[in-house]
């Protein structure tokens, strides 16, 4: 079959690979009809999360057609049309049962590794790194999905394929940055990064009851997005002075909940953008926290800071002291997809989110490194491209 | 059995007192520092040639190229202090691992118990016979390199859905000895499962014989095949990615 697998940074190709097979009981085997480029693979492409190695298969938010069951598999059958979480879980350890998919303990066959950077072991991501399992990912004509009962979903007819694929991450991930928020009726909620993940954070915010949605970004075909799609006021970090012009939206207050939806590749202006780039390129800071300072400088006090944006390792000047003494919670995570894909599900066929205006530039698997460079530079307004590898 | 199994019951927290403190100490022996230096010496060649295609595994390279030749030209391993193991006067590797069971604690019990269970799950053991309710029947294969081993073990002690100790029986290949207790985990979270291991090649640490290709990679095979425990029990199944396509193929 074909794939789209990186051989370095900035460098992927699209490859002639075998096709894969069941490996394990509860496998199955998902014809891919679509599979989107998220942020998280921007990390990849310019190298910024250890242990990729050469020839690996990129890709993780995608749907398809299952084609094959291992014989442990019980609920989904031959010909199922199926949206798959883009983190794995087993369904049976404490984290699964607790709702916490994203944390499961037996989905990552190369836990021992993980152990070993962050003291514990977190599940295994598609097309994610060696860190994260290893998995082939879903940039390829067909994919093999570990514990597929759990992780791939039967689409309902009245689904369409340009909403139900975002099912897979930007969707479960935008609602779980609001739901860590905690958010209550009257909060204003700011969201630094308008990407797919952004977006989907803004609309869930308001389902949550927020009463105003503020969006943080530099693209202007970005801001408008946010703007029209998903009901947001929008400001430029470059043009605004985001700290002023917060505390201008709220009456001084500063906004309730705070949301990173950008990470660790964050740009920032002047100086710490010099500071923090020349330390990740020496590797003496491994992830830009400029989004991370900034929301916790804005954050009213006693609000809360939600932190989807992906961090893989150290960062630097982290304003410790502001947190503590504002009184501020933090949280973060990768999204529990297996939880939120239920009620996800109802709200598009409802009506009240509706995803498809991320999918800006469907494409053929073959323009995989165009698309990439693309996304990866924001260029031709691009949101999101998704590949149709067996068109 | 010259290891450390009767002091294991003692529980006294610590596995090795006779290690001196000071890392300085040579605990690494003279051809080892001189194959540390040389293999240090091409980790960071590779992976200071490496650097512009992918800096992470790159630098990392680098980083383990820089410890082992710190390990060869001062004669002293972190990695053995870490582990416990003096590789310049003994050989034995000793292993503890935790981990909850998200299952009852009778039933966690009797899947170990029945040792016949082990290879389902255990990559790296080819078979584990009962031979009676104390003997057994062991057969292991670390990797393709290496030859097949096979050796007799004994329960040597054990308190039903509570532990089992087992030693190998006297002239094995490899000496070996452990023990896995159980106890309940607080607030209904399964059961608490502790692995004690030691074993002993016979015959030197990374510097001779077979023993050399293996210690640290015995280690890390042991600590999977435990894990793996774990992961057939409540997943019924271990995760894998062998046998997967990618661009290496
Ligand atoms: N937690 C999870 O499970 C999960 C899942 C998917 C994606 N993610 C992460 O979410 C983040 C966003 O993903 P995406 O697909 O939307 O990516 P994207 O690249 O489409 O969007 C990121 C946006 O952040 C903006 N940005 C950069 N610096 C900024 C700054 N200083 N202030 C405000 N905005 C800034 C960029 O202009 C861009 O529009 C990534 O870090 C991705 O890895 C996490
Ligand atoms: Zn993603
Ligand atoms: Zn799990």
């Amino acid at each position: 079959m074909k794939a789209l697998c990186w051989n370095g940074i900035k460098d992927l190709r699209v490859e002639t690979v075998p096709d894969p097979t069941i490996l394990n009981p509860r496998d199955a085997i998902v014809k891919v009809t679509m599979s989107s480029v998220c942020g998280s693979d921007l990390h990849l492409y310019n190298g910024f999360v250890p242990t990729m190695r050469e020839g690996d298969i990129i890709g993780h938010e995608f749907m398809g057609e299952i084609v094959e069951t291992g014989k442990d598999v019980q609920k989904l059958k031959k010909g199922d049309r199926v949206v798959i979480v883009s983190v794995i879980g087993c369904g049976e350890c404490h984290y699964c049962n607790s709702g916490t998919w994203s944390l499961c303990d037996n989905s990552n066959p190369h836990a021992i590794m993980q152990e070993k950077v962050y003291n514990y072991s977190t599940a295994g991501i598609f097309g994610y790194s060696h860190l994260f399992g290893g998995y082939a990912g879903s940039h390829a004509q067909y994919i093999r999905v570990p514990f597929a009962d759990n992780g791939a979903f039967v689409i309902p007819e009245d689904i369409p394929d340009e909403k139900a694929v975002f099912l897979s991450d930007a969707l479960p991930t935008g609602y779980m940055a609001a739901e860590m928020g905690n958010i209550k009726p009257g909060d204003v909620v700011a969201v630094w990064g308008a990407g797919g993940v952004g977006q989907m954070a803004m609309q869930t915010a308001y389902l949550m009851g927020a009463d105003k949605v503020i969006a943080i970004d530099r693209f202007d075909y970005r801001l408008q997005a946010a703007a029209k799609y998903s009901g947001a006021e929008a400001l430029d970090y470059e043009k605004t002075d985001i700290l002023e012009a917060l505390k201008e939206a709220t009456g001084g207050r500063g906004p309730d909940v705070c949301i990173d939806a950008v990470g660790m590749e964050a740009r920032s202006t002047g100086i710490e953008q010099y500071y923090d780039k020349t330390k990740q390129v020496l590797r003496m800071e491994s992830d830009r926290p400029a989004v991370l300072r900034q929301a916790i400088m804005a954050c009213r006090k006693g609000g809360t800071i939600s932190v989807v944006g992906v961090y893989a390792g150290l960062i630097d000047k982290f304003p410790m002291g502001v947190l503590m003494n504002k009184g501020l919670s933090m949280r973060g995570g990768q999204m529990h997809g297996q939880r939120y894909v239920p009620i996800l599900m109802n709200l598009v066929q409802e009506g009240r989110l509706d995803p498809s205006f991320l999918l800006t530039h469907p494409m053929p698997l073959e323009a995989g490194p165009d698309a990439y460079a693309m996304f990866n530079d924001k260029a031709d307004s691009c949101m999101r491209a998704v590949f149709m590898p067996n068109m | 059995m010259a290891i450390i199994y009767p002091d294991m019951y003692k529980n006294t927290g610590k596995d090795h007192t006779r290690m001196p403190k000071k890392s300085t100490y040579i605990n690494v022996k003279t051809t080892e520092r001189i194959l540390s230096v040389a293999g240090g010496a091409f980790l960071l060649y590779s992976g200071l040639r490496s650097v512009g295609r992918n800096p992470v595994t790159a630098i990392s390279k680098a980083v383990g190229g820089f410890a082992l030749i710190a390990r060869g030209v001062s004669g002293h391993c972190p990695v053995y202090e870490q582990i416990g193991t003096d590789g310049a006067k003994s050989e034995a590797v000793n292993i503890k691992q935790y981990f909850t069971v998200n299952k009852p604690r009778a039933e966690v019990y009797q899947f170990w118990r029945k040792l016949e269970n082990l290879p389902l799950f255990m990559r790296h053991l080819e078979s584990v016979e009962q031979k009676d309710e104390k003997y057994s029947h062991w057969k292991a294969k670390f990797s393709k390199n290496t030859p097949a081993l096979s050796w007799n073990a004994a329960i040597v002690k054990e308190r039903e859905n509570e532990f089992i100790g087992w030693s190998s029986v006297e002239g094995s290949t490899i000496n070996n000895a452990g023990k896995v207790e159980f106890r309940d985990a607080p607030g209904g979270r399964g059961t608490e499962v502790q692995v004690v291991f030691s074993y002993n090649m016979g015959g030197g640490g990374l510097g001779s014989g077979v023993a050399k290709l293996f210690t640290p990679l015995v280690e890390n095979i042991i600590r999977e095949d435990v894990r793996n425990f774990k992961q057939y029990i409540e997943a019924g199944e271990v995760p894998t990615i062998a046998g997967q396509p990618s661009g290496r193929d």
